[in-house]
């Protein structure tokens, strides 16, 4: 991944986790607030449900009062036969707009009853129980109906004449038609379970739509504050259907939890706000990210423009333009990169002219050296054999001719061995360019072992080629190659003056081929293995030092590359490669 | 002789001694003037004497939707044959006219109206504005009626009685709920001590003997006979299709429920286990009467005999295994408008008998 990509990645993700940021602050804001206002509007609906409920009671209590206060109740009181009044209780309730109301005896026995009219004579403990209830005042309490329990706000008063005394109880069922008076904000629902059973039962949940249905849901909160009895909080369902129920228990006089009213708030409001800024935040983080990669493309663009420029240059350095350069733009820490390292490539530059002057230097003292020490080789013969002729003519001149003749075939040897000398020097001054032609190093190989199958004999050296079959043709110059091959050959024969072994081996090398030529000679040291191919370096007491010089020459031209593997002792191998 | 008709003697004297003291053009005059008064009250007179024939206008609580007037039982069929049938309406009303070759000479009203499927709260408003002469009324409103007005009652002639269906086969269920109904309760609040409380299937006044069959409740035993049974047995179901009936069937079911029993209200009389039902004494005749509710609960016709302690014997095996457990004897009561004259209009055993029945006509 290149520097820019990198910068490119880390300002995306800068961006995106900005933008994330901010949304999910915005999201938890707003969830914040609409919890604070469901909250709100719950404690609202509680304090309305309590002011109904309050009201509700004052209305039972004022009609239970006017029931009381009226003639026909004084006149069930002071009956001695309330037999003929079982039905009176009904009218009354009617009139007064109760559901509920029962006419009871001062002994606790049902005079009349609206809610169940043939349970006259049954007793009712509880208004003759010490005070569980208290004149003008409204209660919850669980009254039994012929179809079962239900929940009733009651008020209890008594009548006194005649020295009889009659309790008027009478009240309204807390059911459905109670929850459909309140007033209810959009989003919100009022549901009572009523505690009648002593297990759950869907049917005693009502509310102000079909709440059986939702009752599963509602369960295990009801349940749970049956058993805590205390309020409590909980979301129930998931996603829009979602919603935040309070319930609350309610007790009657014996404090006993009679229901638990449960106040819902929908959460799909909430969730649509939540989507809906889920959504724009999404528009506008994608324009945000879109814009944050915009910018993040221009200034990484900016930014590593000078780094790239410098790697650019640093690359044609690397390939050998030493003077590449780099604009200087500013002067920031890539400003004084590019500074330092356009100072590096001028000093490189410099150093490298230096060198080159000095290796010239050095190559003519050392070809200076060579041409002296060839050439003063054959000149000491050539000096002897004149001087011993001169010698002879002026000494033995009888004996001249002989030495004329000897000395002849002296002078002309010596002659001929240092026009061989300047001949080698020619043809290393003299190496053309290389012809290419597609070459099956394997056949130059059989050819050249062949060529020197006398020598091998000769220098007791066991020749073995180890050629590839599979070995793909390369383009090459076969003259030169087979040159460099000849002289690699002879180099081994030459290291190994007590015989040895010499192995000619061929091998794919990627998309072109490898040569080597291994021999089992003394082997060199690291020292000779690196100066092996400077030209007129040589370890041999005879020879130019061209040899190696000129099959590295070869291999270069051929755009291959040659190398030495050598260990003092264990023979020496060169490899050749070539594309 | 009454206060107001002392007044008039006294008026009278009064006048003569005024016109004998008076002059002659002035007694002249007022001799003219009391031959008018005179003429006046003899034309008065004559507008409120008592007129036969009108018709009867009668209203009862039962819808008879059958195609033909019904032909058997109390009411309608007994105005045969000095009524006949001019016009029927099923459900609705039903119009009887004089018969003018009546065996027993033609009845004194030209006809008799019967309104059908009215309530008992339509038919007291109906009597008190005058829209009838005759309607029904239930036991519940006996005493309810107002202070004078006119009621025809038979004796006790309709036994209201549990019917066991077979599904409650466990004769223990049928005697805990016989013991557990509170007939006394009943009697006083529901029936307003109308009628007769009886464990018999004839009533006291035909039979002689219902006081020996037992009516009291024992609640205690009653729990204890159902705590016996399996719970699946002691649940069932009541049924009753007279309304007027219906809240005796809730009080059955509330004092069923005191002794274990789980009886409820079905809505489907005919599908109840145990029906509250109405059966009418068809005959003056004891054995004839114990035979006919018999065969009307599809009990063994009894042992025909004309003597008590057969008749007490096979009443009593009538009632073994409380398949049929009678609860009250009750009249048939009728309140009846002031103009109504003659009667009484029904018999002891409830029959309509309007023959001798006229309206006094308030018109002139």
């Amino acid at each position: 991944m290149t520097f820019r990509t990198r910068l490119l990645v880390v300002f995306t993700l800068t961006v995106v986790a900005s933008v994330g940021m901010v949304e999910w602050l915005v999201t938890r804001a707003t969830r914040k607030a609409f919890e604070r206002l469901e909250s709100q509007r719950a404690d609202f609906l509680v304090a309305q449900f309590q002011r109904e409920f309050d009201r509700r009671g004052q209305e039972i209590v004022r009609a239970v009062r006017d029931i009381a206060l009226s003639d026909a109740a004084v006149n069930v009181a002071i009956a001695s036969d309330t037999s003929a009044d079982y039905n009176e209780a009904s009218a009354m309730a009617r009139a007064h707009g109760l559901g509920l109301l029962e006419l009871v005896s001062g002994d606790g026995a049902i005079v009349s009853s609206a809610e169940w009219p043939v349970r006259f004579g049954y007793v009712e403990d509880w208004l003759t129980a010490p005070a569980g209830w208290k004149p003008g005042v409204a209660f919850l309490r669980r009254e039994e109906l012929p179809d079962g329990f239900t929940l009733a706000l009651m008020a209890v008063e008594t009548v006194n004449a005649g020295g009889r005394q009659l309790y008027v109880a009478g009240g309204q069922q807390l059911d459905r038609d109670f929850l459909s008076t309140l007033v209810l904000p959009t989003g919100m629902r009022v549901l009572l379970y009523r505690n009648l059973e002593p297990q759950f039962a869907p049917h005693l949940l009502a509310g102000t739509s079909d709440a059986a249905a939702d009752a599963p849901e509602f369960q295990p909160l009801i349940e749970r504050v049956i058993r805590e009895r205390r309020p409590r909080v909980a979301t129930l369902g998931s996603g829009a259907a979602a919603e935040t129920v309070h319930a609350l228990p309610l007790t009657g006089i014996e404090d006993n939890l009679l229901a638990v009213l449960l106040i819902s708030s929908s959460r799909r409001e909430l969730v649509e706000l939540e989507n809906s800024l889920g959504r724009n935040g999404a528009w506008v983080a994608a324009g945000a990210i879109l814009t944050g990669m915009l910018m993040a493309a221009w200034a990484t663009a900016r930014v590593t423009r000078p780094v790239r420029r410098l790697a650019e240059s640093a690359g044609q350095v690397a390939a050998g333009n030493w003077d590449a350069t780099v604009e200087v733009t500013s002067r920031d820490e890539v400003g004084q990169l590019a500074q330092a390292f356009n100072r590096m490539t001028h000093e490189l530059v410099e150093q490298r002219q230096r060198l080159v002057q000095t290796e010239r230097v050095a190559a003519w003292r050392e070809l200076a050296r060579r041409l002296a020490h060839e050439l003063k080789n054959p000149l000491f013969p050539l000096q002897i054999t004149v001087e011993n002729m001169q010698r002879a003519r002026e000494s033995h001149p009888a004996e001249f001719d002989e030495v004329f003749r000897e000395g002849s075939r002296t002078l002309l040897a010596e002659l001929a061995n240092l026009k061989q000398i300047i001949a080698r020097f020619s043809d290393f001054a003299k190496m053309p360019a290389p012809e290419m032609q597609p070459v099956n190093l394997n056949a130059l190989a059989a050819e050249t072992m062949k060529l020197f199958e006398a020598q091998f004999t000769q220098a007791h050296v066991t020749a073995r080629a180890d050629l590839a079959p599979d070995l793909p043709t390369v383009a090459a110059d076969p003259e030169q190659i087979a040159r460099a091959l000849r002289n690699l050959v002879l180099n081994a024969i030459d290291a190994m003056p007590d015989g040895g072994a010499l192995t000619v081996r061929t091998m794919p090398q990627g998309s072109g081929a490898r040569l080597e030529i291994s021999d089992s000679g003394k082997g060199l040291s690291q020292e000779e293995c690196e100066r092996l191919f400077t030209p007129y370096y040589t370890t041999k007491t005879h020879g130019t030092g061209l040899g190696l010089a000129i099959v590295q020459s070869v291999v270069s031209d051929h755009h291959g590359r040659v190398s030495v593997e050598s260990q003092p002792g264990k023979g020496t191998t060169f490899r050749i490669d070539l594309g | 002789m009454n206060t107001d008709r002392k007044k008039k003697v006294l008026s009278v004297f009064i006048g003569v001694y005024r016109w004998l003291s008076m002059d002659s053009a002035r007694r002249v005059a007022r001799a003219v003037a009391l031959l008018l008064l005179c003429a006046l009250a003899i034309t008065a007179s004559a507008a409120t004497r008592p007129r036969y024939g009108g018709t009867l206008r009668i209203e009862i609580h039962a819808s008879i939707e059958t195609a033909d007037p019904p032909q058997l039982g109390p009411g309608m069929p007994d105005l045969a044959p000095a009524f006949s049938i001019t016009r029927w309406e099923a459900g609705r009303r039903a119009a009887f006219a004089a018969d003018e070759n009546a065996p027993g000479g033609r009845p004194f009203l030209d006809a008799v109206e019967v309104e059908l499927a009215r309530s008992p709260r339509d038919q007291a408003i109906d009597l008190d504005v005058g829209k009838a002469e005759m309607i029904e009324i239930p036991p519940s409103e006996a005493r309810r009626q107002p202070a004078g007005r006119r009621t025809w009652a038979s004796r006790p002639v309709r036994v209201v009685l549990l019917d066991f269906g077979t599904r409650v086969d466990d004769p223990r269920v049928r005697e805990a709920l016989a013991l557990a109904v509170d007939r006394a309760a009943i009697f006083n609040v529901l029936l307003q001590r109308q009628g007769e409380i009886s464990g018999a299937l004839l009533p006291q006044w035909l039979s002689g003997f219902a006081f020996v069959f037992n009516a009291a409740s024992d609640a205690a035993k009653a729990r204890e006979l159902a705590a016996a049974v399996p719970a699946p047995a002691r649940s069932f179901s009541i049924g009753v299709e007279d309304a007027a009936l219906r809240p005796i069937a809730e009080r059955i079911a509330l004092n069923a429920r005191d002794a274990g029993l789980a009886v409820s209200l079905a809505a489907q009389a005919g599908a109840a286990d145990v029906r509250l039902i109405e059966v009418r004494i068809a005959s003056a005749d004891p054995p004839r009467a114990l035979a006919a509710i018999a065969a009307t609960l599809g009990l063994a016709a009894p042992v025909r005999t004309d003597s008590p302690d057969p008749l007490y014997n096979a009443e009593r095996a009538l009632l073994e295994g409380f398949r049929v457990v009678p609860l009250f004897h009750l009249a048939d009561v009728y309140g009846v408008a002031a103009r109504v004259k003659g009667g009484p209009g029904i018999s002891p055993l409830g029959e309509w008998r309007l023959e001798n029945v006229w309206l006094e006509s308030g018109r002139p």
